[in-house]
């Protein structure tokens, strides 16, 4: 950030370069700004998540709300260039003279106006989260029960796998018999069961190639062994402990209803 | 000057719609803005998907005013019906309210402007969501 604040001038301009942030939310303040030049972001932070608000463009007004609020001089949003930026800063308490001599009905427009957006933002907001929630959910396999039915495909696919921690050599092979977001279940070669004992709570890595030719290569623990699907080939109920951003989108475009 | 009272002098006209009436249509041009003295209304938008309830308004809160603070855009942003009974409303008298806002100096109707500019925005951005949830 450039200060380009001019001794005595009646109006100070700040500059930011794209990505700085103007307001953070939270912080106190009451300062308004009007954008001269640029673009800028209002979003809300909870949880890590960051959620936008509003985009406004050069001649719009930013900051308003803590001034029109006046319960809190905390910053409700935060605020950061989307380019270059030049904002200037208008003074508050001058402002305030004139927000009291306001005629009484716009200032009630203007409080029930503001009243309702701070009722749209927070709506925006839990909207906002719980389809964020939902996508990663939908991302990681742990949607609800029906919808996992739902993804879980039948396959035959071929499959390499080994022992977590042991060397990419010690190849045991196997078939994938069904596939979802969560994990596979895997037929086990009666020659591989010779090689190792597969035991519940075991983690492997599993490398396959689904049938549109994309490889995906996962870690997964196993949750259950069936003996009885055909004999000599225990088959094991894999979840997904690990799977690379690749193996998910691959997979994701395999499911995809 | 209470604000009750205050407001009881904008008033231009009163009326009175009977439960599911529509008061303001989406889309129509009007510049007429009202005040609930009695009853709730529900704030609709019409989406590619049917109708959405953003907000539901009740006694004191003042409806159609963005048209009137966020000048150059005649059209109604919402739709607005008369819910859960009938809708007392008071009509405010708009050509004052015009003259009104017009004292303001720029830099307090830039401030307005904004607030009603991230209302329609934060309104679109909940339309979208809901749209692509359905």
């Amino acid at each position: 950030m450039v200060n380009d604040k001019i001794n005595n001038s009646p109006t100070i301009r700040l500059k930011y370069k794209k990505s700085d942030l103007i307001i953070k939310e939270g912080d106190y303040g009451i300062s308004i700004y009007k954008i001269v030049e640029g673009k800028v972001l209002i979003f809300n932070e909870s949880k890590d998540r960051e959620i936008p608000l509003a985009t406004l463009d050069r001649g719009e007004v930013v900051g308003e709300m803590t001034f029109l609020s006046r319960i809190t001089e905390r910053r409700s949003a935060s605020v950061r260039a989307l380019e270059d930026t030049e904002v200037e800063v208008w003074d508050p308490s001058r402002l305030s003279k004139e927000y009291e001599h306001m005629p009484p009905i716009i200032r009630y427009i203007a409080d029930q106006a503001l009243k309702r957006l701070i009722r749209m933002n927070k709506l925006l907001i839990k909207l906002y989260t719980k389809k964020q929630r939902e996508e990663e959910e939908r991302a990681l396999g742990e949607p609800l029960e029906s919808r996992r039915i739902y993804y879980r495909k039948e396959v035959d696919l071929h499959c390499i796998y080994r022992p977590v921690g042991s060397s990419p050599t010690a190849g045991l092979t196997g078939r994938i018999k069904d596939i979802s977001f969560r994990g596979v279940g895997l037929e086990v070669r009666p020659k591989s069961t010779l090689k190792f004992s597969h035991e519940i709570g075991e983690e492997f890595h599993l490398k396959a190639f689904l049938p549109n030719g994309k490889e995906v290569d996962f870690r997964a623990k196993v949750l259950a062994i069936r003996k009885d699907r055909s004999p000599g080939r225990p088959f094991l109920g894999m979840s997904f402990t690990d799977t690379t951003d690749d193996a998910k989108k691959n997979l994701g475009f395999f499911l995809m209803p | 000057m209470p604000v009750d009272r205050l407001m009881q002098s904008c008033i231009a006209k009163e009326e009175t719609f009977p439960d599911g009436a529509t008061i303001i249509e989406e889309g129509s041009k009007g510049d007429w803005v009202y005040l609930i003295l009695e009853g709730r209304a529900k704030v609709k938008k019409r989406t590619a998907k049917g109708f959405v309830t953003l907000d539901t308004m009740g006694k004191g809160d003042i409806f159609g005013e963005m048209v009137l603070l966020e000048t150059g855009r005649g059209k109604r942003s919402a739709t607005i019906i008369a819910a859960d009974g009938p809708l007392h409303v008071g009509i405010l008298d708009s050509e004052r309210l015009l003259k009104d806002y017009d004292t303001l100096s720029p830099q307090l109707k830039g401030l307005i402007r904004s607030l009603t500019i991230r209302l329609r925005e934060a309104t679109e951005k909940i339309c979208a969501i809901l749209v692509e949830s359905r």
